[in-house]
C-alpha cells in the first residue's frame, strides 16, 4: 500500500546519507511546485498577494540547490545543520521563515539522532514545532503552527499506541493526520471560518510531507478542489488576533549571560502573546502588555534595549510624540558648485567624515526605487507585498554595503521577519532591521537617515518618525469574498489600512477618499501619494490629482509616479 | 591693536559690521554702528548689499532669476578706506565679520587692519542676524562701559553659548548654489522636506530635517527650549526671506513658551545669504544671559 514511499523507506529506521536526503527534498519539492499555483491562486484575502505557496516552494528549492552543490559525502551532522541554513537563507515571506524554523527544529533533533526511524519521528515533529511556536511573534491557532502541532502529537500517540509501527506507515498516518488538521483550521480561527476557507500555509506544509513520503505524489486527502477554491492567505489572519492587552511591546535587547527562560518567566505575568527568542547576548523580545513599562524595566535589569517598539494596539495608532530628539545631525549633502565664497562651506564639512551606516531598503517600482536612493539608501533589494525577497537576497544586499552598520529597511509586513532572520549572519556587519510595514513609512523614515550616525541612533530617530506615519494603499480585489462585513466583488478597489480593509466599490476615487479620510487627523501636515504602475496608472493619476486638489488648504500633498505593480496608489500622511 | 587702558564706552568705540550683518533699522542707525557692503551681482549689474538693493528687491530679481546672483568681498582698500575714517573719530573699532570659514571678508579686514592701531577684527563664527545680535549685546556693554579683556570675553562666551537654526522654506536656491547634489534636492522638494541649518565650528551644516512646515517650526521650538532655560532673559534675533509674516510666526510660537523672551531685532535675511536660503526662509539667533 505504501510502496510509493519517496524516500526508499525501511521499516524501522534509515541512517540520513546525502542522496536520501537530497531525494526527500527532491519529492518534497515535486509536490509543492506541482500544487503551487493552486495555493496561489487560492487567495481568499482581496490582497494580491497570493504568494504563500511561491514563498514555500523557493524556501525548499532553496534547500535542493544546495543539498546539489554539496558533497555526497556529508555525514548526517552535516547535512542537517546545511539543510537548517539553505532553509533560513532560503525562506521567503512569513510563511517561507516560518518553514525554515520547522526544518531547524527537525535539522536539529535529526542531527542529534543522525537516522530516521519511527521511534524518532515524534520527537523530529515535535522539536520543529516548538522551535516555530517560539519564532513566531504571535502565534495564533488554525495557522501552519498548528497543523504541524497536531501532526506532532499524532505521531507520539501513534507511536505511543504501536511501538512496532513501521515508519513508512507512521509517516502516511502523521500526513492523514495533518490533512485533517487543516480541515479544522477554520474552526480554530475566525477570519477563515467568516471566509469559507482553510489555512494555505498549512496546506502547503502537509503537501510538502505527503510529497515527501509518496516521492512527490500528493494525495490531497479529501479535500475537494471547492474548499481549494478558496484556500488563504494565512499571513493576514496573523493580524487579526484579538488580545485582551492594549500594547504591543517588542524590543532587542543585548547583554551578557542573559537567562532566557528567567527572563521569559519574569515577563509571563504581565501579558500574552509572549515571545522571547535569541540567546545569552541577544534576545528578541514580543509580548502584548498593558504594562509596557514594567517590561522594559525588567529588560533594563538585564541588558541594553534597542528596537524597541511599543503600539497601541486599540488605538492602531499612538499618539504623537511630540518631542524631537536632541542628537545632532543630518544627513550630509553633496558638496560641489561654485557659486561664491559665502557659504561654500555646506555640506563639505561631511565630505571627509565617515559612512558608518548604510541602508537596505525593500523596494517595488521604479519611481519608488528612485526616491529611496535619492533619501540615501545604497542598497537595494527588489520586492513587495506580492514578491517577498529571500533571506539570502537580504544576505546579498548587506553585503553589498560598505559601512559597519547597516539598518535594513523592509517596507512591508511580511518581510519584516525575513530581515531579522540575517541578524548576526553577516560577518563584520552590525545589521538592525526597522520593522517598516510598508514602503511609505520607510520613505518617511529615510528622510531623516544620517549615514554618519550610528544604526542605532538612526533607528531610534527613524522609530519615532514611524510613530507619527499612518500609511493605506488602495489596490484591486483577486475574487469575491467577505471581509469585516464588507461584501467585496472581484476586480473591485479595496483600500486597506494597515491589512484592514476600511473601503471597497468599483470607483478608485471614491475608495482612495475613504482612506485618505481614514488616514487624515487634526495634527497631519503631509499627505504623500505614490501613483502605481497598470491598467489603473491614469485613473490613478487623477484620483492623485484629485486628491492634491481636495487637501490643499490643509495639508502639503505630494504626489510621486511611485511604479509599484498592482497598487494603484499608496497614501500616507504624517 | 588695542588694548587700550581706558574703558571702552559709546564715547570712544564703535562697532564695523559688513552687510551681511542683515541689520534692522535701529541698529542701522546707532550712531556707534558703521556697515561695509559686500556685492551682490545679477548678471552685469552689480549693487552694494543693503544699499543700491533692499531685500524686497532682491528677493524679487532672485525669484526671476535663471541664474543665482554672486557675491564679492570688501576689498583690502575699501577696509582700508573705512577704518582710516573711523579711527579718525573713535578710539576703537572693533570690525565683526561673518564667519571666516564662510566668505573671505575677515581676511580682507585682517589684512587691511594691521596698518592700524585700535582696530579688533572679530571672526563671529556666524553671519547675518545673529551678527546683528552679538552687536546688540556688545552696544549694551558699551552703554555701562566695559574694559577691554571683558568685552573680548564676552564676544567669545557668545560665540560659545549663541544658538542658531535656520530653516529653509525650499532645497531649490541651496540646490541651485551647488551647496548640495541635485538627486537629494529632487526627492527633498517631492516629499516637502524642510531642512534645518545650524552654524557649527563656524559653518553652515545640516542640523535635521522635517516633513511639513509645522513639524520643522515645531523642532526649532523643541530645540530651542533645550538649549535655554526658563529664569533669566534669552535675547533673539530673527530674519527671514521675504516672509515677514512667517517670522512673525515663529516670533510668537517662542513667546508662547515658558522662556523669557526679549526680542532684540526682526528683519530680512539680506541678499547674500539670500541667495542661498532663498525666499521663505528663516533664521533664529538667540543667546541666554
Amino acid at each position: 500500500m505504501f510502496k510509493a514511499c519517496g524516500w526508499g523507506m525501511s521499516e524501522f529506521s534509515l541512517v540520513l546519507t546525502s542522496a536520501r536526503v537530497l531525494a526527500a527534498v527532491a519529492a518534497g519539492c515535486r509536490a509543492l511546485e506541482a500544487r503551487k499555483q493552486e495555493v496561489n491562486n487560492l487567495n481568499v484575502y482581496p490582497v494580491p498577494d497570493g504568494d504563500t505557496g511561491t514563498n514555500l516552494a523557493l524556501t525548499v528549492k532553496s534547500v535542493l540547490d544546495e543539498l546539489q552543490s554539496a558533497s555526497p559525502e556529508l555525514t548526517a551532522q552535516e547535512l542537517c545543520a546545511l539543510v537548517e541554513e539553505a532553509a533560513l537563507m532560503g525562506a521567503r515571506g512569513n510563511s517561507g521563515v516560518i518553514l525554515s524554523q520547522m526544518v531547524r527544529g527537525a535539522m536539529e533533533e535529526l542531527g542529534e539522532h543522525g537516522f530516521v526511524g519511527s521511534a524518532v519521528l515524534p520527537a523530529v515533529l515535535r522539536r520543529a514545532t516548538e522551535t516555530a511556536y517560539r519564532a513566531v511573534r504571535k502565534p495564533v491557532e488554525g495557522t501552519m503552527l498548528t497543523v504541524l502541532r497536531e501532526m506532532a502529537e499524532a505521531a507520539e500517540a501513534i507511536e505511543a499506541e504501536e511501538p512496532q509501527v513501521a515508519l513508512s506507515e507512521l509517516v502516511l498516518r502523521v500526513v492523514d493526520a495533518g490533512w485533517q488538521s487543516v480541515e479544522r483550521t477554520p474552526s480554530l480561527l475566525r477570519v477563515l471560518a467568516d471566509a469559507g476557507v482553510v489555512d494555505a500555509g498549512g496546506f502547503g506544509l502537509v503537501v510538502i510531507l505527503e510529497g515527501i513520503a509518496r516521492g512527490g505524489a500528493v494525495s490531497l486527502h479529501g479535500l475537494t478542489p471547492e474548499a481549494l477554491a478558496v484556500l488563504p492567505s494565512r499571513d493576514e489572519a496573523y493580524e487579526h488576533a484579538v488580545s485582551p492587552f492594549t500594547y504591543c511591546t517588542s524590543f532587542l535587547l543585548k547583554g551578557q549571560d542573559m537567562n532566557l527562560p528567567e527572563f521569559e518567566a519574569a515577563l509571563e505575568p504581565l501579558g500574552d502573546s509572549l515571545l522571547v527568542v535569541g540567546g545569552p547576548t541577544q534576545l528578541k523580545v514580543h509580548i502584548h502588555t498593558d504594562e509596557p513599562g514594567v517590561v522594559l524595566a525588567l529588560a533594563t535589569a538585564r541588558g541594553v534595549l534597542h528596537m524597541v517598539e511599543i503600539d497601541n494596539m486599540k488605538e492602531q495608532t499612538l499618539a504623537r510624540t511630540e518631542r524631537l530628539r536632541k542628537e545632532e545631525g543630518e544627513t550630509r549633502t553633496g558638496a560641489g558648485g561654485s557659486a561664491s565664497v559665502v557659504m561654500s562651506a555646506i555640506g563639505q564639512d561631511g565630505v571627509d567624515e565617515a559612512v558608518l551606516t548604510e541602508v537596505v531598503a525593500v523596494v517595488a517600482g521604479e519611481g519608488n526605487k528612485e526616491l529611496f536612493v535619492n533619501l540615501g539608501a545604497t542598497s537595494l533589494v527588489e520586492g513587495g507585498q506580492t514578491m517577498n525577497p529571500s533571506a539570502e537576497q537580504l544576505v546579498q544586499a548587506v553585503r553589498r554595503t560598505t559601512a559597519p552598520e547597516v539598518i535594513i529597511l523592509p517596507n512591508n509586513k511580511n518581510i519584516i521577519l525575513a530581515a531579522e532572520q540575517i541578524i548576526g549572519r553577516v560577518e563584520g556587519k552590525a545589521v538592525l532591521v526597522l520593522p517598516t510595514r510598508s514602503m511609505l513609512a520607510g520613505l518617511s523614515a529615510m528622510v531623516i537617515f544620517d549615514p554618519h550616525l550610528s544604526a542605532d541612533t538612526n533607528a531610534a530617530d527613524m522609530q519615532e518618525v514611524l510613530l507619527g506615519v499612518a500609511s493605506g494603499e488602495v489596490t484591486r480585489a483577486v475574487r469575491d469574498s467577505r471581509i469585516d462585513d464588507m461584501d467585496i466583488r472581484e476586480g473591485a478597489f479595496i483600500g486597506l489600512i494597515d491589512g484592514k480593509v476600511m473601503a471597497t466599490g468599483p470607483a478608485l476615487l471614491e475608495v482612495a477618499e475613504a482612506v485618505a479620510a481614514h488616514l487624515v487627523n487634526d495634527g497631519s501636515e503631509v499627505m504623500t501619494v505614490l501613483v502605481g504602475d497598470g491598467e489603473d496608472h491614469q485613473e490613478a493619476d487623477a484620483v492623485a490629482a484629485s486628491l492634491a486638489h481636495r487637501y490643499a488648504a490643509s495639508l502639503q500633498v505630494d504626489v510621486h509616479e511611485g511604479g509599484q505593480p498592482l497598487y494603484p496608489l499608496l497614501l500616507s500622511v504624517e | 591693536m588695542t588694548e587700550g587702558t581706558a574703558r571702552l564706552t559709546r564715547a570712544n568705540t564703535c562697532i564695523l559690521v559688513d552687510s551681511t550683518a542683515d541689520m534692522p533699522d535701529d541698529l542701522a542707525a546707532d550712531p556707534n554702528v558703521s556697515m561695509i557692503p559686500l556685492l551682490v551681482r545679477f548678471g552685469d549689474e552689480s549693487y552694494r548689499d543693503w544699499i543700491d538693493i533692499t531685500p524686497p528687491v532682491f528677493y524679487k530679481k532672485l525669484r526671476a532669476a535663471k541664474e543665482l546672483p554672486t557675491t564679492s568681498l570688501p576689498s583690502v582698500g575699501e577696509f582700508t578706506d573705512t577704518y582710516k575714517q573711523l579711527k579718525s573719530a573713535w578710539d576703537n573699532v572693533f570690525s565683526i565679520h561673518l564667519s571666516a570659514k564662510i566668505s573671505g571678508t575677515i581676511g580682507s579686514a585682517t589684512v587691511a587692519a594691521e596698518a592700524f592701531s585700535g582696530v579688533t577684527v572679530i571672526d563671529s563664527g556666524i553671519c547675518s542676524s545673529g551678527v546683528s545680535l552679538l552687536v546688540k549685546r556688545l552696544l549694551h556693554k558699551l552703554d555701562e562701559g566695559i574694559d577691554y579683556a571683558d568685552f573680548m570675553a564676552y564676544v567669545e562666551w557668545f560665540k560659545r553659548e549663541r544658538g542658531m537654526l535656520f530653516l529653509l522654506d525650499t532645497l531649490e536656491y541651496i540646490a541651485k548654489g551647488g551647496r548640495i547634489g541635485r538627486a537629494a534636492s529632487l526627492a527633498g522638494s517631492l516629499l516637502s522636506i524642510k531642512p534645518i541649518l545650524t552654524f557649527s565650528d563656524g559653518l553652515v551644516t545640516p542640523f535635521k530635517k522635517a516633513r511639513g512646515e509645522r513639524k520643522a517650526l515645531q523642532l526649532i521650538v523643541d530645540t530651542f527650549l533645550e538649549q535655554t532655560k526658563p529664569g533669566s532673559p534669552v535675547y533673539i534675533a530673527i530674519g527671514h526671506g521675504d516672509a515677514p509674516e512667517k517670522a512673525d510666526e515663529l516670533l510668537k510660537m517662542l513667546e508662547a513658551t515658558d522662556r523669557e523672551i526679549v526680542l532684540s531685532c526682526i528683519g530680512y535675511v539680506g541678499s547674500v545669504i539670500g541667495t542661498y536660503g532663498g525666499p521663505g526662509s528663516r533664521v533664529i539667533y538667540f543667546i541666554q544671559e
